[in-house]
């Protein structure tokens, strides 16, 4: 058995991995980092970069969000149910991590909202190529592995870890894992630091311990090898548990792979009903994908409908969204023709008719029921008046033949929590005192957003990444010399 | 010779490329299309560097003396960076739905380079949506695909197949068959070789086909995943194929010293993972492993197999119970240079393999040839030398090894089990197999819907008496191989399914019938007239505490670690006493893993691998054979040598894809 000998045990490589290891290293700590995949960054290379409040970016900008603005936010939308110092230490940190970012060479394009009604929290990373795009967050970890095996971060790829090995006085002492071949490998350390990225890629875990099936009523996504290990092997070391949830948003499954606008279906001006044709939400707050995934999770079969006319679409296309997506760049030029090539390749998601009737026959919905929620809602665009008080200015009466709809799910970015941990990022036992030697970041320990994901702060999953990562590898690193 | 990469001066052999010489000197360059086992292609222009100020695609160009080179600079920043985005223009921007995410060469390109989707327009390309006939084992997401014509490479300059090449249409090139035809019909031969070297998602192993679970290099091969003893399956098909008998036999023994045996009744699960499984059927592995150790003319591999596997080490091991875990572990402990005695109570070598087999399903001359081998090597096994104390054999070993399986028949406790007449199923095979007087009547009721109470009952019949079979499960539930019970019915089983004991019916200490009901509807009771009732219930290991071991509730042995130690010190436990009843495979596997841990604790190093069959480098093109998707499987058993060649030939070969091996990506080279 390959054995080593280090003072951090850092257990996978993505933003909070990668953190935890750098933080760990630049305070003097030796750091072997176990990582599951050939390459860093994790589910952060779907992303496009984290949360910073208070950067000098952000400054630049005139943005007036400050640390305790972002903090009162925060608590307010999770009406304090959540670890307070925790969510402090992460947001004051978080402004000077960009700048620690910055540092290894990582570029940010600029300070974005999600969507409008959100803050302007996310930096986006900047690629070589200049101008961002999806998953220009990728760069940033290719900056951030430099600096770790700069600072002598040994990186063993391909080599995931399996267990956590206790002494009998109740410290991780050792680390084991297996290698490409399927070897055993064993790391003893002083300290272990498990940043694996939650369970996302475990329909099974999901049903058990959130509720939904997955490719039946959520559609989230699955990034391959995020299947719950840390969680796992904290449970196995007598951690205590948080609750879990999924990270939860809106999809309309392999849209964007059929080549079809996603941005289309979450605009204003679109109609959204549930498979009993009754409207759900004001379609304004679409835009806030947590919102829209919350309204549809709670409809019956967790479905609903996406409406739109032509009239709808070729406003779109003449004037441009009205909410723009920095991750989705699809247009809708030519977009009947999309349509049609994306049934033709047996997209089913995607519904098109020349009648309401039609469509909802196609849709599998009550016809009558439908083309009365169709009636009701045109006549509240004519008197400018609205069920759920929608703004006057998107009433766009849905009148114009072909009509099209999407189907639209729960989805989700992954899951979010699962170990228990303190502002210190130690990972706490069942007795909620700390289990000596073991800390925890990123998605498997962040329980911070309570019931529902707080969008309004955009770049807040890789933000708490990052930011719980780095506090894990100081307070690993303080506990290393400690123990010395 | 020399050449000055990035003013640092590397040497190069006077073969290589200014891109292997670079990679080689651990100096990165990005590079996409091309790859270590094919022919260089030099189309993604991504390795562009400069040299003499001009630039030129280091794939291509060949190291010479002299030679200055630059791999960083603006201008080739630009150029890579303009190569990267032209790929990505027509990739699907959305990686979360890809199940290669974070396995995919572009994507940590991506990183590299740092460069996204973003200037370039999107491409949507046309031919994305030609229809694709699918097949069960390659997952093709052509969309993906960036055209790097790796696939193409591999397909033809590697395999030596074809079945795939660049195809036209409406001004688009892209990867395909001929006439977009299917894989199968175009020849393929499902080597995976395509899969294995593409950067992207393009093509991937359908979902369910290699396990997840375990590191990627084992499960390459799911024969081998899925055979308990971890044999190089696909090794002796080709030698099968190739008519190297001695040498397949060979492969065989390096792991288990029980060929022969398992020819004739292992229950083969490697072929329920053998991917050519999911295509028509799986290869008939059990059989032609069969027909190459009966026609092993040569036995190549005695002179090896002999041979010690260490110095003698003074050390001296006892091992209780003769079946082939005890016997397998015999064998390497005595090979490790310890001598070891075998403990068997019965007057006969073999444990279950002679005595609860019947001899029309395993000939035990077979079992008894492969048992004077490991008696050859210098195991001395005594007969008839029953151990009810562990604690005093003790005394005079260094270890022990317990293992004495599964041995014990059960009967379910009710009135009328311990007539005369009724007997365990176990007690029944053995006595036969020892030509011992059987005492049972002619109509014979059997109560377990198991491998033994078929094994009992098919036994029966070949002495010429009624058999009925009475069970619980029903249908497809009934546990026994699907085999055993089509041919015991064939031989004139009556099997009562779904089917429950009341009562033993006898007569003045005499049976007389046996009343049974179904098992959800007891108003069917009803009565089976005959004379003797076999139990095949279930078997216990016989161990009570006075053994001198510490035992569960179901009597096997217990310890505080996983591995084979028991409560006494130098003490091991391992195979069906352990487990309960399992396959002789898994009794095999266990064996090996047991004399491992035993020679460790005498001082040894673990080790008993060893080569029987010296490995030469595989071939790696395996060319084209005319409708090779279609092959059938053979019948049922393998006679002639053609069927042997012919059926070891449907192998897909899946271990050829483990030479490949992965592409160093940047994270593997540290002196950037």
């Amino acid at each position: 058995m390959q054995t080593y000998n280090t003072d951090v045990c850092v257990i996978a490589g993505g933003p909070a991995g990668l953190a935890a290891a750098i933080s760990a290293a630049e305070r003097g700590a030796e750091v072997i980092l176990l990582e599951k995949a050939n390459t860093t960054g994790g589910a952060g290379n779907m992303g496009m970069g984290p949360l910073g409040i208070g950067s000098r970016l952000a400054k630049g900008a005139m943005a007036d969000l400050d640390a305790e603005k972002a903090f009162r936010i925060f608590m307010d939308y999770t009406h304090w149910r959540v670890d307070a110092r925790l969510v402090r230490a992460y947001l004051e940190k978080s402004g000077d991590t960009i700048h620690w970012l910055e540092d290894m060479g990582v570029r940010f394009d600029s300070v974005a909202k999600y969507f409008p009604s959100s803050q302007a929290t996310w930096h986006i990373v900047k690629p070589e190529s200049g101008k961002p795009g999806p998953r220009a967050a990728s760069a940033m970890f290719k900056a951030m592995t430099d600096r770790a095996v700069e600072l002598g971060v040994k990186i063993l790829y391909e080599t995931p870890a399996v267990s956590l090995e206790k002494s009998d006085k109740g410290y991780i002492n050792a680390v084991l894992a297996k290698d490409s071949a399927g070897n055993d490998v064993r790391v003893e350390c002083l300290a272990a630091i498990i940043a694996t990225g939650g369970f996302g890629d475990n329909p099974q875990m999901i049903k058990d311990r959130i509720g939904y099936e997955w490719g039946k009523d959520l559609f989230s996504f699955r990034i391959p090898g995020v299947v719950g290990d840390g969680i796992k092997m904290a449970m196995d070391v007598g951690a205590e548990s948080t609750d879990v949830n999924i990270e939860m948003t809106v999809n309309s499954p392999g849209l964007a792979d059929a080549g079809i606008s996603p941005s289309l279906w979450v605009q204003p001006k679109t109609l959204v009903l549930n498979n009993r044709c009754e409207r759900i939400m004001n379609e304004e707050l679409l835009e806030n994908t947590t919102f829209a995934g919350n309204a549809v999770s709670i409809q019956n079969s967790r479905v609903a409908y996406s409406i739109v006319d032509s009239r709808v679409v070729d406003y779109y296309t003449k004037n441009g969204f009205d909410v723009v997506s920095l991750v989705h760049s699809y247009g809708l030029e030519n977009f009947e023709q999309q349509a049609k090539q994306a049934r033709a390749n047996g997209f089913d998601n995607l519904y098109m008719a020349d009648t309401v009737e039609e469509l909802a026959a196609q849709m599998g919905l009550d016809e009558d029921a439908f083309k009365a929620a169709f009636d009701e809602y045109n006549t509240g665009c004519r008197d400018k008046e609205d069920y759920f008080y929608k703004h006057g200015k998107h009433l766009m009466a849905l009148e114009k033949a072909p009509f099209y709809a999407v189907r639209l799910h729960p989805s989700g970015y992954g899951t979010l929590g699962g170990i228990k941990i303190n502002y210190k990022t130690e990972v706490l036992s069942k007795e909620n005192k700390p289990i000596e030697g073991l800390y925890a970041a990123g998605t498997d320990a962040c329980s911070i957003f309570g019931v529902s994901y707080v969008f309004v702060l955009p770049g807040n999953t890789m933000g708490f990444a990052l930011n719980s990562g780095r506090i894990a590898g100081e307070s690993a690193a303080a506990y290393v010399f400690e123990e010395e | 010779m020399i050449i000055t990469i990035d003013g640092k001066e590397i040497s190069v052999n006077g073969e290589q490329t200014v891109l292997e010489a670079a990679l080689a000197a651990n100096i990165y360059i990005p590079n996409l299309c091309t790859h270590p086992a094919l022919p260089v292609q030099a189309g993604c222009k991504l390795c562009v560097v400069e040299i003499d100020g001009r630039p030129v695609q280091a794939c291509e160009t060949a190291a010479h003396d002299g030679m200055c080179v630059t791999t960083k600079s603006d201008d080739i920043s630009r150029r890579r960076n303009v190569a990267m985005e032209l790929m990505l223009a027509g990739h699907p921007q959305d990686c979360t739905s890809c199940k290669v995410y974070l396995k995919c060469e572009l994507q940590a390109l991506m990183q590299y380079m740092g460069t996204v989707h973003s200037r370039l327009r999107t491409v949507q390309r046309e031919t994305n949506s030609i229809p694709s006939v699918k097949n069960p084992l390659i997952l093709r997401e052509m969309e993906r695909c960036v055209q790097c014509g790796r696939c193409v490479r591999a397909c033809e300059n590697l395999r030596g197949v074809g079945a795939i090449g660049y195809a036209k249409h409406g001004g688009e090139t892209y990867i395909g068959t001929e006439s977009n035809a299917g894989l199968a019909e175009a020849g393929c031969r499902f080597c995976g070789a395509c899969i294995e070297v593409c950067p992207t998602g393009a093509l991937q192993d359908e979902e369910g086909v290699l396990s997840q679970e375990i590191a990627k290099h084992e499960a390459l091969v799911p024969c081998q995943v899925e055979c308990p003893a971890k044999i190089d399956i696909s090794e002796y098909l080709r030698l099968i194929n190739e008519g190297k008998y001695s040498q397949a036999h060979a492969v065989v023994r390096e792991k288990a010293p029980f060929p022969h045996t398992l020819g004739y009744i292992c229950n083969h699960r490697c072929e329920d993972g053998c991917k050519r499984g999911k295509l028509n059927s799986s290869i008939s592995i059990r059989n032609v492993k069969r027909y190459a150790v009966e026609n092993d003319s040569d036995m190549m591999w005695l002179d090896a197999a002999m041979a010690p596997l260490g110095a003698k080490s003074g050390k001296k091991v006892a091992v209780i119970g003769s079946g082939p875990c005890g016997l397998t572990a015999a064998l390497y402990l005595q090979k490790k240079g310890h001598d070891v005695t075998v403990h068997e109570k019965l007057p006969v070598a073999g444990g279950q393999l002679v005595t609860g087999i019947p001899e029309y399903r395993l000939p035990l001359e077979h079992v008894q040839k492969e048992i004077d081998f490991i008696k050859s090597v210098g195991v001395e096994i005594k007969t008839n030398s029953n151990i009810d104390s562990v604690t005093r054999l003790k005394e005079g070993y260094d270890a022990v090894l317990v293992a004495i399986g599964a041995s014990q028949g059960k009967k379910l406790s009710m009135e009328g089990s311990n007539l005369e007449g009724a007997y365990a199923a176990l007690d029944l095979l053995r006595d036969v197999r020892l030509g011992l007087p059987v005492d049972v009547g002619q109509t014979v009721n059997i109560i377990g819907g198991g491998n033994v109470a078929f094994d009992c009952a098919r036994t029966l019949l070949r002495m010429g008496r009624k058999v009925n079979i009475i069970c619980l499960e029903k249908g497809e539930a009934i546990p026994a191989d699907a085999e055993e019970i089509e041919e015991g019915i064939n031989e004139g089983v009556v099997l009562y399914d779904g089917t429950a004991t009341v009562q033993i019916e006898s007569e003045n200490g005499v049976i007389t019938g046996h009343r049974i009901a179904d098992v959800d509807d007891t108003s069917t009771e009803r009565m089976i007239p005959c004379d003797s009732i076999v139990f095949a219930v279930g078997q216990g290991t016989g161990l009570t505490p006075e053994f001198g071991i510490d035992i569960n509730d179901q009597g096997h042995p217990t310890s505080d670690k996983s591995d084979h130690t028991t409560s006494v010190d130098g003490v091991f436990a391992a195979g069906d006493v352990m487990t309960g009843t399992r396959f002789v495979i898994e009794a095999i596997a266990a064996g090996r893993e047991v004399a491992k841990e035993i020679d460790r604790y005498l001082g040894g190093d673990g080790c008993i691998d060893e080569t029987l069959s010296p490995r030469a480098a595989k071939e790696p093109k395996i060319g084209k054979i005319d409708g090779f998707a279609e092959m059938t499987r053979v019948a049922s058993h393998v006679h002639t040598c053609d069927e042997a060649t012919r059926e070891a030939g449907r192998c897909l070969q899946c271990d050829l894809r483990r030479d490949i091996g992965p592409v160093k990506l940047w994270t593997e080279y540290t002196a950037n």
